[in-house]
């Protein structure tokens, strides 16, 4: 009886002992690590908001390897263009990531033309693609049947220099079919032509950062030092989007700049809004990774929401209108869903495809309950319902609850509801002084409003009691110094 | 005991040049109170740390120690009590080291009365009136400076630019003071070091 008793025991220890490991501790279905900065500026663990889906290659098409690709883009129709450039191709997939057609090239003046080492394209609203064909200086807008529309070649102009040389990399197109272009070489800011292919000027020009120790170091240098020294120019844009309302978003890869992104209106000036607590700039902390972001695509999302993509970690950063970042995800790695050499980001649905040139390979990213969660209350927020925003914000905070622009969108909600005091405490939860200070003002003057009564009763009361006292006082002293006196 | 207590340390703060002739000549001063003064003055930067509202209060709580707090107000306290006996006693100063302590003890009340309302105030302030909060606390602060100015010009019986220098001196030799302290401290480590290497070869040698 004892044996068996002992049997089992042993048999019991074994099994539990076996059973240890049987549950994984909850592991991450994401390869890389997502975070988000807190107020203080420390990159704090946050939930996956994308997750990997699937990658898509050349052979998964069946139409042999992407060699180099260098741009995706999502027609408003909802067909995804990849510009498989080492192969001068344009591949077109429908929203299900099927293949639709293959574009090679196309007829101009009765002879059959084709792409030399494109770099950006672009699709616009009546399907006509615009191709950056940088080997052949050149820009090609081709309609839906691929039948050539006009080219846009190397504009002239009084500005322009004589040897001046037309290299497109990236393009947008807005609206009215105005072109913004990117050039290799032109600092002086982007390259915007009319529909018909005039040019009209530049827009946006990157600010030179003045380093005044260099300023003094070349004054003090002879005319043949300085001529060794490097010039100070201003960096190049990378990349090009552009918005429902016409302001084109441009980033630029200057590693010193706190400004990367701008948002610029028709007039070329910068209005993107920083109101976060840290600059628009990707990373703002380094762990151990070499230094700043370096910001190389550009995706308007809506709702004021748009996402940036970070060569330097390979990370994408999304933002909504307020300049707050919203999440991070993406990482380096040889992994489904970390990137070798990301070169292009693009939305299609819900879904957030990069173009993976070091892997030749399309990564498709699925929102998470988080990830979506925080894109819809981001959604409700812009379009004014902040009401409804408040609900989801509450899911978002109950996966996230160090997230403080759901705090600071249910203060926002309540302060528009009148609920003063209870917004005090998500804006100090979301560090978010501003609205704070608002709360608080119309807080105070409410309490004042309904104590005044009272406060003046309590002053009179004192002021009256005080008198009082003096009187008393007098009275006593007066008394003692007659009695000193003897006159009692 | 009032009389010494809190109306002397009062008067002293808006009657400065008359005050702190009467803290040295007429031994009016005492050690309790500038003790006391350097006290409540650490006491004011941990509540102030603490406890002054939101809006103006930009401490990460999680940094908060008092331990650090009372270091950085008492030991600059004391370096600066030092190094000044330091300098003016080779610069034919009058002042006594107990002096020289009371002026500085004394110098710091202004900072205490007006920490104390303006930690109050902070939590009822919005946004566009914190500009009150950081006006009055650089007014305490500049008054600090000026009462161990004429502190330090009445107990040594300087002239105004001696003083300047002598205070610019001190600083100085604070610094100095550090520069030593640390020396001194890496010596006695690396001895310490040293000695320690010597003992471990010998009970591994053998």
């Amino acid at each position: 009886m004892a044996r068996t008793v002992k049997r089992w025991l042993v048999l019991l220890t074994t099994v539990s002992l076996l059973l240890v490991n049987a549950v994984p501790a909850a592991a991450s279905p994401a390869p890389y690590e997502s975070y988000n900065y807190n107020y203080w500026k420390e990159a704090v663990p946050s939930p996956d908001a994308y997750l990997p889906k699937q990658t898509i290659s050349g052979n998964d098409l069946g139409i042999g390897e992407f060699k180099d690709p260098g741009d995706v883009n999502v027609s408003p129709s909802g067909q995804i263009y990849i510009l498989d450039s080492g192969n001068s191709r344009i591949v077109v997939l429908d929203a299900d990531y099927k293949l639709l057609r293959v574009i090679e090239g196309f007829m101009m003046d009765g002879s059959k033309e084709s792409f030399n080492t494109p770099g950006g394209l672009f699709v616009d609203e009546e399907d006509r693609v615009y191709i950056a064909d940088t080997g052949n200086s050149r820009v090609v807008v081709l309609d839906e049947e691929g039948q050539l529309v006009h080219t846009i070649t190397k504009p002239e102009s009084d500005i322009l220099a004589t040897n001046f040389q037309f290299q497109p990399l990236k393009l947008t197109v807005d609206r009215v079919g105005r072109v913004y272009v990117v050039a290799q070489g032109v600092y002086e800011g982007i390259m915007q032509f009319d529909e018909h292919g005039q040019f009209i000027g530049y827009v946006g020009t990157n600010k030179v950062e003045r380093d005044y120790g260099e300023y003094i170091w070349r004054m003090l240098s002879t005319k043949a030092q300085r001529a060794q020294m490097v010039l100070f120019v201003p960096t190049e844009f990378s990349n090009v989007d552009i918005d429902s309302k016409g302001f084109v978003y441009a980033t630029n890869i200057d590693p010193g700049s706190s400004e990367p992104i701008k948002r610029l209106n028709p007039s070329g000036e910068d209005v993107l809004k920083r109101f976060g607590y840290f600059e628009v700039k990707g990373d703002i902390r380094f762990r151990n990774n070499p230094g700043p972001s370096k910001l190389i695509d550009v995706k308007v999302l809506g709702n004021g929401m748009y996402s940036v993509l970070d060569a330097t970690q390979n990370r994408v950063f999304t933002y909504d209108d307020e300049g707050h970042l919203l999440y991070v995800y993406g990482g380096k790695g040889n992994q489904v869903g970390t990137l070798k050499t990301p070169v292009a980001i693009e939305q299609s649905g819900d879904h957030q495809l990069v173009l993976d040139r070091g892997k030749s390979t399309l990564v498709i990213y699925e929102p998470t309950r988080f990830g979506a969660s925080v894109n819809e209350a981001v959604a409700l927020h812009y379009q004014g319902e902040d009401t409804e925003a408040v609900h989801i914000w509450k899911e978002v905070l109950k996966l996230n609850a160090n997230y403080d622009i759901a705090y600071i969108g249910i203060g926002k909600s309540l302060l528009m509801e009148k609920k003063n005091e209870e917004a005090l405490g998500y804006f100090e939860l979301g560090m978010d002084r501003k609205s704070y200070s608002v709360a608080f003002k119309r807080y105070r003057r409410e309490m004042m409003k309904e104590h005044f009564g009272t406060f003046l009763t309590l002053a009179i009361a004192l002021i009256f009691i005080m008198i009082l006292v003096r009187v008393a006082v007098k009275w006593r002293r007066r008394r003692q110094i007659d009695r000193e006196a003897g006159l009692h | 005991m009032k009389q010494d207590y809190i109306k002397f340390p009062l008067h002293l703060i808006f009657h400065p040049i008359e005050a702190f002739w009467d803290l040295k000549s007429d031994q009016r001063g005492r050690l309790t109170v500038a003790f006391g003064a350097l006290t409540l003055t650490i006491i004011m930067m941990i509540l102030q740390k603490q406890y002054a509202g939101f809006l103006v209060n930009y401490i990460d709580p999680r940094t908060i120690n008092s331990i650090g707090e009372i270091a950085t107000v008492a030991v600059p306290f004391f370096l600066w009590c030092i190094a000044n006996w330091a300098v003016t006693t080779l610069m034919e100063g009058e002042g006594k080291f107990r002096e020289i302590f009371l002026a500085t003890g004394y110098s710091l009340i202004p900072i205490i009365l007006i920490y104390v309302p303006m930690i109050i105030i902070s939590r009822f302030m919005v946004q566009e009136e914190t500009a009150f909060y950081y006006l009055f606390n650089s007014i305490a602060f500049f008054w600090f400076m000026l009462l161990l100015f004429i502190g330090t010009m009445t107990v040594h019986q300087y002239t105004v630019i001696k003083t300047i220098l002598t205070m610019l001196l001190t600083v100085i030799v604070m610094g100095i003071i550090v520069f030593l302290g640390a020396l001194v401290f890496s010596m006695l480590q690396q001895l310490y070091e040293f000695g320690y290497n010597i003992y471990r070869e010998l009970i591994f040698r053998t």
